[in-house]
C-alpha cells in the first residue's frame, strides 16, 4: 500500500477532522465512478489513518514519505502562478509517446 | 563440438503418417515439432493446406516465444510467414515484438507499408493500430524511406507523418500561436493524426481557456498511445487543484519531466525534482546520499525522510548520525525492528520491537506513549501468529496471548484487541479465561454490539442462561434484527427444554420453549423451535397444536428426510417417549423412498455436528435402516470438493467409517484420479488412525500431501500429515490448553506429576540443559529431552503430552535467571 500520508496529502500531526475533510475533497475531485484506482487509493489512505491509533501505527510501522512528500510539495509551488508558457524538450515529448507506445503493446 | 544428429523420422514414413503426426503436434501447441514435421510434409507435396498449417505453427510458435518474454526470436519466427505482398501472419503479434524489442523504426516501417493492404490489419483492430501507426511515426528520430512506387495511402501518410512532425517541432522551439495555427490546419482531423493536432492546439490554447482545454483532451482515450501525453498536459493545466506530491509520483519520469519543464519551475526546484525522482528511482541507498547533500532544503523534514529511508538502509545509521545527530532510542529501535523484519529475521524484530516499547515508556507515560505501547505489542501479536520462531513471554505461554494481554495492560481501551483477546483465549481451549474477559469487557464497553456478542456467546458456552438473556437484551436493543443472536438464544433454551425433558419435566421444557418463541421473529421462523414444541407438546395435553408445531418445523427444515430426521434426531436428544420415537422412525422411513439430494445431506450433516449430536455417535451408530441405506444412495451425488470434506469429516467425527469407505469407493469410480479421495478410502480403512496405514499408503500419502502443498492447498498438506502422525501432533512450547491434551480433566494429575518431576530436576545438570539449548534453542532442547525421555523405561508409561510438558519445563526450569543474558549468548551462537 502507497504511504497514506502522501496519498491524502496530508501531514504526519494532522487529526481526525483534517483528515476527514482532505478524504471528503479528494472523493469529490475523483469519485469512484470517473476515477476508480485513485478513489480505492484514497479509501484505503483514510481507513489506515482514520483514527488516533491507525495513525500511529502508520508512523511506527511502516516508513512513510511524508517529509519527502513535503520536500517536493514545496519544490511543485515554487512554479509561477502565471499562465503556462514554457516549452517541453524534443527528448520529453519523444519518452511521452515511447511510453504511450509501449502502454499500448504491453497491454 | 560435434553436432547431434537431429533425431526425425524415417525417410520411409508414408505420407499421409507424417502429415497426420504434423496435424497432431499442431493441435496439442507442440509447436516447434509442428514445424519441422510439416516442412518434411511440404517436401514432399506443397498442398496449400499445409502451407496454412505451417503458418499457423509458425504463429503459434512466435506466442510461445512471446510468452516467454522472446521478442526478437518471435519477430524472426513470425517473418518465416512473410506473404508476397510484405505483411506477415500476424501483423498485430509482429509489431508488438518489434516495439517490445526497442525496435520501433522497423515497426514503423512495417505498419506504413502495411496501411494499404487491406489483409494485413484486421478490421477490428484497424483504428488502434492506425493511431499506433501515427504515433510511432512521430516518435521515430526519422521517417523510414519510401518504397518504390509506393502506393496512394502509405504516401499520404508520409504526408501527415512529415507535417505532425513539423508541427511539434515548431512548437518545441517556441512557435507562435499563429505559426502553430498554420501547421496544425494542416492536420486533418479526420486522419489518425487527429490527437497531435488536439494536443498541440490545447498546448497552445491553454493559457487562454484551461476548461476548454480540458474538455478537448478528454476527447483522447485511455486506449490511445497518445494517453499518457493527455494526463502530462492535464497534470500541467493550472486547474483550481494544485498537483500534490500524490499527483506528482502518479506521473511516469516523461511525464514529471513534461510538468517541470513546461510549468516553469525555477531551476533548483526542478532540478529538485527531476533528481530526487531519479535518486528514488535508483534505491533507498541512492536517495539517501541525495538527501543529505541538500543543504539549502529545510534540515528537519530532510531529517525526517533519511530517517524513513534507514529501515532498508541500517547500515547508513552511523552516517545519519554525523548529519543530524544521535537517534533517539526509539528511533534506534524501531529502525533496527523494521530492518530485521526486511530480512525475516523475526527473533531480532522482535526483541528490538519489545526494546522500543520498554524506551517509550513506564506504566504512568502519558497516553500517547501508551497508545504507541499498544500498537507494538499488537504488531507482535500478529508477527508471533505467522512466525512461529517468536518466543513471547516463556516457553508456556502463547506468544499470540502473552502480546495481545500486553496490549491489553498498556491500552485497556481499545476493543478490537480485547475481542481478538477472548477469540485467542476460546481458540486456545482456555475457558476460564475467555469467560473471565468477556464479563470484564461487557462491564468496561456495556454499549458495544460486538462485545456483547462475545459476552453472549460466553455465557451460552457456560451455560449461564440468565446472564447470556440480560446480553442478548441489551444487543438487541443497539440491532434490533441481530439473526445470529437470535437463532442463539433460541438454540440456548431449547437446549436447556432438552434438560428439562430428560428429567422428565415437560411442563418446565414447555415454559423455556415459550421464552424462546420470544426471540423467534415473525419473517424468520425456528425449525428447531417448532420441532421443540411440538415434541414438548405430545407429553402434555396439547397434542393437537403439538402435531402442527411439529409438521410445521419438519417443513421448515426441508421435508422429507431432512425435516424428518431433524424431528428424530431432536426426540432422541430429549429421550422422549418410545412410542412418540418409534413414531418419528417410522415417518423418516416413508420419507426415505424420495431420492437423496445435495441441500437434505447437508442439512443433515449440520444437524449431526451440532454439539450436542456431535457428541453422541449412538446416534449415528442406531440410524434407522432407511435413512442409512438413503444416506447411500447420495454418495452417488456429484459433490464439490468442498462438501466432499465437510461430508467426510462428519461422518470421521462420528466414526461412521462404513459410511465413509461407501462414499468414498463410489466417487473414486466417478473421479478416479483425484488423489483426495484415495486419503478418504485409507481413512476410512484404517478407522481413522495413522498406526494401521501400509508401507503402500504411507508412499501414496506422502505423494498426495506433497501434490496439495505443490498446488498450495496447505489445509490437505497439514490434514495428511495429522493422520499420518497419527493424530498424535500437539502444540509444542505453548500454553498449555485443553485442546492439547487427550482429556482435560487430567490437568490437576498432570501438574502434580510434572510438580514431582521437577524436584527431581537437581540431580539432572541444568548445564546440560543450557547447552541443549544453546545447540538447538528452547524448543529444539526440550525436544532432545523428549527423545530420551521416550526411549527410557518411563518413557512408555507417560502420555505424550505430559511427556512433551515436563520437557518443556524443565528447559524453562534450567534457563531461569539466565535472561537476558545467556539467551542472548545462546542467540548469537546460533549464527
Amino acid at each position: 500500500m502507497r504511504d497514506p500520508f502522501t496519498v491524502l496529502g496530508v501531514d504526519e500531526d494532522a487529526g481526525d477532522a483534517e483528515i476527514r475533510r482532505r478524504y471528503l475533497a479528494l472523493v469529490r475531485d475523483f469519485p469512484p465512478d470517473r476515477a476508480p484506482d485513485r478513489f480505492r487509493d484514497y479509501r484505503a489512505a483514510y481507513e489506515a489513518l482514520s483514527d488516533e491509533r491507525k495513525r500511529l501505527e502508520t508512523k511506527l510501522l511502516r516508513t512513510n514519505e511524508a517529509a519527502l512528500s513535503r520536500l517536493t510539495v514545496a519544490a511543485l509551488q515554487a512554479s509561477p502562478s502565471g499562465p503556462m508558457t514554457a516549452r517541453a524538450t524534443k527528448r520529453t515529448i519523444a519518452a511521452l509517446l515511447a511510453d504511450g507506445i509501449t502502454r499500448i503493446v504491453t497491454d | 563440438m560435434k553436432k547431434s544428429q537431429r533425431r526425425g523420422p524415417s525417410p520411409s514414413v508414408p505420407l499421409s503418417t507424417l502429415a497426420a503426426r504434423a496435424a497432431e503436434a499442431l493441435q496439442q501447441e507442440r509447436f516447434k515439432e509442428a514445424i519441422e514435421l510439416t516442412k518434411l510434409v511440404i517436401r514432399q507435396d506443397a498442398r496449400p493446406e499445409w502451407k496454412e498449417s505451417l503458418a499457423q505453427a509458425y504463429c503459434g510458435r512466435a506466442r510461445a516465444l512471446a510468452a516467454r518474454g522472446m521478442f526478437k526470436e518471435a519477430a524472426i519466427v513470425l517473418e518465416n510467414t512473410l506473404a508476397p505482398d510484405g505483411t506477415v501472419r500476424d501483423s498485430r503479434l509482429y509489431v508488438t515484438c518489434l516495439i517490445r524489442d526497442g525496435q520501433q523504426p522497423k515497426a514503423a516501417a512495417y505498419l506504413l507499408h502495411c496501411i494499404g493492404s487491406e489483409s494485413a490489419l484486421p478490421a477490428g483492430e484497424r483504428a488502434a493500430l492506425e493511431e499506433l501507426t501515427a504515433a510511432l511515426l512521430l516518435a521515430v528520430p526519422q521517417l523510414p524511406q519510401p518504397a518504390r512506387a509506393a502506393p496512394p495511402e502509405p504516401s499520404r501518410w508520409r504526408e501527415l507523418a512529415t507535417v505532425s512532425r513539423a508541427a511539434m517541432a515548431a512548437w518545441i522551439d517556441g512557435a507562435s500561436a499563429e505559426e502553430m495555427d498554420r501547421h496544425l490546419n494542416r492536420i486533418s482531423l479526420r486522419s489518425a493524426f487527429r490527437p497531435v493536432r488536439l494536443l498541440l492546439r490545447s498546448l497552445t490554447a491553454m493559457p487562454r481557456d484551461a476548461e476548454r482545454t480540458r474538455q478537448v483532451l478528454e476527447t483522447i482515450q485511455p486506449s490511445s498511445p497518445f494517453f499518457p501525453f493527455r494526463q502530462a498536459m492535464e497534470a500541467a493545466v493550472p486547474g483550481a487543484r494544485a498537483l500534490d506530491a500524490d499527483g506528482w509520483s502518479r506521473l511516469t519520469p516523461a511525464q514529471q519531466a513534461f510538468v517541470a519543464e513546461t510549468s516553469g519551475l525555477p531551476a533548483a526546484a526542478a532540478q529538485f525534482l527531476a533528481r530526487s525522482a531519479e535518486a528514488a528511482r535508483g534505491g533507498p541507498a541512492v536517495l539517501f546520499a541525495y538527501l543529505l547533500k541538500q543543504p539549502d532544503l529545510p534540515q528537519a523534514d530532510v531529517r525526517s525522510a533519511c530517517l524513513n529511508l534507514l529501515p532498508r538502509i541500517p547500515d547508513r545509521i552511523p552516517q545519519f548520525e554525523k548529519s543530524f545527530g544521535p537517534l533517539s532510542g526509539l528511533e534506534r529501535h524501531r529502525v533496527k525492528a523494521l530492518a530485521a523484519e526486511a530480512r525475516g529475521d523475526w527473533e531480532s524484530a522482535e526483541q528490538s520491537w519489545l526494546r522500543a516499547a520498554e524506551t517509550i515508556g513506564h506504566p504512568d507515560a502519558d497516553r500517547q506513549a501508551r497508545l504507541s505501547q499498544g500498537v507494538i505489542f499488537r504488531h507482535l501479536a500478529r508477527l508471533a501468529a505467522l512466525h512461529p520462531e517468536m518466543e513471547g513471554g516463556d516457553i508456556f505461554d502463547d506468544p499470540v496471548i502473552f502480546y495481545l494481554e500486553r496490549s491489553r495492560q498498556a491500552d485497556p481501551e481499545h476493543i478490537p484487541a480485547v475481542l481478538e483477546l477472548i477469540g485467542q483465549y476460546r481458540k486456545q481451549a482456555l475457558p476460564k479465561d475467555w469467560h473471565r474477559l468477556a464479563d470484564e469487557a461487557v462491564e468496561r464497553f456495556p454499549e458495544d454490539s460486538q462485545v456483547l456478542l462475545a459476552a453472549t456467546e460466553s455465557a451460552v458456552a457456560r451455560k449461564a442462561y440468565k446472564k447470556a438473556v440480560g446480553f442478548a437484551r441489551r444487543l438487541l436493543k443497539i440491532n434490533s434484527i441481530n439473526p445470529g443472536v437470535r437463532r442463539q438464544m433460541i438454540e440456548l433454551q431449547v437446549a436447556h427444554a432438552r434438560k428439562q425433558m430428560r428429567s422428565k419435566r415437560p411442563d418446565l421444557a414447555a415454559k423455556d420453549l415459550s421464552g424462546a418463541a420470544e426471540w423467534e421473529r415473525p419473517d424468520a421462523p425456528s425449525p428447531l423451535l417448532r420441532i421443540a414444541r411440538g415434541l414438548v407438546g405430545l407429553q402434555t395435553d396439547r397434542k393437537e397444536q403439538a402435531e402442527t408445531w411439529l409438521r410445521e418445523g419438519v417443513e421448515l427444515a426441508g421435508g422429507g428426510v431432512a425435516g424428518w430426521f431433524l424431528a428424530w434426531l431432536e426426540a432422541e436428544l430429549m429421550k422422549c417417549a418410545p412410542g412418540d420415537i418409534g413414531r418419528l422412525r417410522q415417518e423418516l422411513a416413508n420419507a426415505s423412498g424420495t431420492p437423496p439430494t445435495k441441500q437434505a445431506v447437508m442439512a443433515i450433516v449440520a444437524a449431526l455436528t451440532q454439539p450436542e449430536a456431535g457428541d453422541n455417535k449412538r446416534l449415528v451408530a442406531g440410524l434407522p435402516v432407511g435413512v442409512r441405506a438413503w444416506l447411500l444412495q447420495a454418495a452417488a451425488i456429484d459433490w464439490s470438493a468442498a462438501e466432499f470434506q465437510a461430508l467426510a469429516e462428519t461422518l470421521v467425527r462420528l466414526e461412521a467409517f462404513d459410511l465413509l469407505q461407501d462414499y468414498a469407493r463410489v466417487a473414486r469410480q466417478r473421479e478416479p484420479a483425484n488423489p483426495d479421495l484415495r486419503f478418504h478410502e485409507i481413512v476410512a480403512r484404517t478407522r481413522n488412525n495413522g498406526n494401521l496405514v501400509t508401507m503402500a499408503e504411507t508412499d501414496a500419502l506422502v505423494a498426495i500431501a506433497e501434490a496439495a502443498a505443490r498446488r498450495e492447498d496447505f489445509h490437505a498438506a497439514r490434514r495428511i500429515g495429522r493422520f499420518l502422525d497419527g493424530n498424535r501432533r500437539l502444540s509444542v512450547g505453548r500454553r498449555r490448553s485443553a485442546a492439547a491434551l487427550p482429556d482435560a480433566d487430567h490437568d490437576d494429575v498432570v501438574e502434580d506429576f510434572i510438580e514431582a518431576m521437577m524436584d527431581d530436576m537437581a540431580r539432572r545438570s541444568a548445564e546440560g540443559i543450557r547447552g541443549l539449548v544453546g545447540d538447538f534453542g528452547r524448543e529444539g532442547a526440550a525436544v532432545q529431552l523428549l527423545e530420551q525421555l521416550r526411549s527410557s523405561p518411563l518413557g512408555p508409561t507417560m502420555p505424550e503430552p505430559m511427556l512433551r510438558e515436563f520437557c518443556q519445563a524443565m528447559v524453562a526450569k534450567a534457563m531461569e535467571g539466565c535472561r537476558p543474558k545467556h539467551a542472548e549468548a545462546v542467540r548469537r551462537s546460533r549464527f
